[in-house]
């Protein structure tokens, strides 16, 4: 197509509007492809329950890709999501469970208080890593992966590596609830889906994160405190590992320590999916959406099909290598 | 020279805890792993061993942390310090094979727990029969639905032992009922999040079909239960089932929600423990457990022999608050 600034179409269809067209929307299309092709193939796919159980095996990654994708934007990464997930799943329960021995006090708190604790010890665990990434120029791989191993380490101690059952119903609604037939986790990824839009999209902060992750001696040297930005990164994504582990917890109906193993994986695979990139400055919330659904999806279809989960893994794959490769090729052409 | 001398301070101490070691025996006990509650049962067991309590045994336990490199590297430590006698719970059947030929050669007895492992220089194993549990638990789900219908399998993680038997337990009983169609049969790898998963999806492709859920363990039966509860459907409408016993599924029991087979950790931890010590002590030695009372289908037999399979227990509205007041 060759380029011509003369017209309208012509311009519209430049080199630079194409390449952006794709990143904008390539990654919704091949969303929509996959639900095309999956309803073709498969009857029960679009039935308003399956849809609904998409969201809702979708809303506990999302919900951590979201977290994830405050922190790839910086450059960073965050290992820690999966072990935080079950720490702040076990420390919540602990002050919701009517079990007079798994509980903290014998009887549950309410259930405000169970809630806040699990937002505080995921947001807690991200301040201290955020401290040692930040402060002290410790790589966010090093500093997470220690993390990723005290936060397990830490779960075990607290619950002295049994699960917590009986849990109340007020804390089980996070997980089971819904409001007019949409499922309460659906609406809590909804919400913090909106929220982080707003946030990188029209607040400063957001033009700081990307600011910091597009070139941090720029962003220094223009005035942003990016010690700060960055310290403020991963207690966003801990807050919402922590929010993810409790309804996990409330799903399940116990709180396990072996929960949330490998998960910082799959949010890391949305992400990526989702077309933000790893070397930072670039992506949104949106694609990373998509891209958790996108997992969900297929996930959901393949056992609609009765294949087996080992394939998905291998499909699961392809497709992060895949969506990297089409990033590698949207850099030279924008 | 001050080297020297620490080297020197560090044989006699080494060799005083030898001699130490003579009269009271250092007892090994290495398990894949404890996070999960089964192990940790079993752990526990083993500290309340009253040869354990009364000091007549020296008893460390290590944690394998789910690697079977990491549990060959605690055997070679435990035959560096000559341990008496190791008690092995494997990760894998055939990986196990090569720690347990190292303890050999050093001439330290290895007693099998609760996993089996492929080498036939095992002193002796004291578990329970997986085929068995398997058949137990498809029957009882079986039996509840009339022979007839269909159910679904959620299965271990695939080539993990326990998997392969419970299948082969399931796929007999399921012979027996030549009207029972499985639907589905894939793996969750234990997990209760996983089976949840699974089956919300298999409500969904297989709407209204399926009358009964067999979980190769009681986490997996577990989430099968919040799937169907998440759906809206009547748990009571499926006949679901489970194995191991563990304290979310007795609860479950007791609910009238699920069927689960107790497999008792805590006679497969003291059983292996009493076979150590008859070893260490080159055979002078009466077992101490009460495990040995309990299970009159598993006879002491002097110690000689080179199986001890420990029964399985149906959980059942009568035994359930027997089991749940003993976990307390």
């Amino acid at each position: 197509m060759p380029r011509t600034d003369t017209n309208a179409i012509g311009r519209w269809l430049s080199p630079e509007r194409r390449a952006h067209l794709v990143q904008e929307y390539g990654i919704f299309l091949a969303f929509l492809l996959l639900v095309v092709v999956l309803s073709a193939s498969n009857e029960f796919f679009l039935t308003g329950r399956n849809v609904s159980n998409v969201l809702l095996q979708t809303s506990i990654n999302g919900i951590l890709a979201i977290g994830m994708t405050f922190v790839i934007l910086t450059r960073g990464i965050d290992l820690s999501v999966g072990s935080v997930v079950a720490l702040a799943g076990i420390v919540s329960a602990s002050f919701a469970t009517t079990s007079p021995t798994a509980g903290v006090a014998g009887s549950p708190y309410p259930v405000f208080v169970a809630l806040s604790l699990g937002v505080l010890v995921g947001a807690a665990s991200g301040a201290i890593i955020g401290v040692i990434v930040a402060r002290f120029a410790v790589p966010a791989f090093v500093a997470t992966l220690g993390m990723l191993s005290a936060a397990r380490g830490l779960t075990l101690i607290f619950g002295g590596g049994r699960p917590v059952p009986s849990l109340t119903p007020e804390f089980r609604w996070i997980g089971t609830g819904n409001v007019l037939g949409i499922p309460a986790p659906v609406i809590i990824l909804s919400a913090v889906f909106l929220l982080s839009w707003w946030v990188l999209a029209r607040t400063r902060f957001g033009r700081y994160v990307y600011a910091v992750g597009g070139n941090p001696h720029a962003a220094k040297t223009s005035g942003i405190n990016v010690t700060r930005i960055k310290f403020i990164v991963y207690v966003i994504s801990g807050a919402l590992a922590g929010l993810g582990g409790m309804i996990l917890t409330a799903r399940t109906g116990s709180a396990l320590p072996q929960a949330g193993i490998a998960y910082e994986l799959d949010a890391i695979a949305a992400v990526v999916i989702g077309g933000t990139s790893l070397a930072g400055g670039v992506g949104r919330v949106t694609g990373t959406l998509i891209g958790a659904l996108i997992i969900g999806v297929m996930n959901n279809g393949l056992d609609l099909m009765g294949i087996e989960s080992y394939y998905q893994q291998v499909i699961k794959g392809a497709l992060i290598v895949g969506a990297v490769m089409l990033d590698r090729n949207r850099g030279r052409t924008a | 020279m001050k080297r020297l001398l620490i080297a020197l301070a560090s044989t006699t101490a080494l060799l005083t805890s030898a001699a130490m070691a003579q009269e009271v025996p250092k007892i090994g006990a290495a398990v894949y792993g404890l996070n999960a509650e089964f192990m940790q049962i079993w752990s526990a067991a083993l500290e309340e061993h009253p040869a354990v309590v009364n000091g007549e045994v020296k008893l460390t336990i290590f944690d394998g942390r789910y690697d079977a490199l990491v549990q060959q590297d605690q055997f070679e430590t435990m035959i560096t310090q000559q341990f008496d006698a190791i008690i092995f719970v494997p990760i894998d059947i055939e990986a196990g094979a090569a720690p347990v030929q190292a303890a050999s050669d050093a001439g330290i007895p290895v007693i099998g727990s609760n996993t089996r492992v492929n080498s036939d220089l095992l002193t002796a194993y004291v578990g329970s029969n997986d085929v068995e549990s398997g058949y137990l638990e498809a029957k009882s789900v079986l039996d509840a639905i009339g022979c007839e219908g269909n159910v679904v399998i959620l299965e271990g993680p695939i080539g993990q032992s326990a998997q392969i038997s419970r299948l082969e337990g399931n796929l007999q009983a399921l012979k027996e009922c030549p009207k029972v169609t499985v639907l589905e049969q894939q793996t969750a790898n234990w997990s209760r999040a996983e089976a949840q998963t699974l089956m919300e999806n298999w409500l969904t492709s297989h709407d209204g079909q399926i009358d009964g859920i067999i979980g190769q363990n009681d986490e997996m039966a577990l989430g099968a239960i919040e799937a169907i509860r998440a759906a809206g459907l009547n748990v009571g409408d499926f006949a679901i089932a489970g194995i191991d016993g563990i304290t979310d599924a007795l609860n479950a029991v007791k609910a009238g929600d699920m069927a689960s087979i107790l497999q008792d950790a805590r006679a497969q931890a003291q059983g292996a423990l009493d076979l150590a010590i008859f070893r260490a002590r080159g055979g002078d030695y009466e077992p101490q457990s009460d495990i040995w009372v309990t299970y009159t289908d598993m006879p002491w037999n002097g110690g000689a022999d080179a199986e001890y399979n420990v029964p399985w227990t149906p959980v059942t509205t009568e035994n359930v608050d027997k089991l749940l007041a003993a976990r307390q």
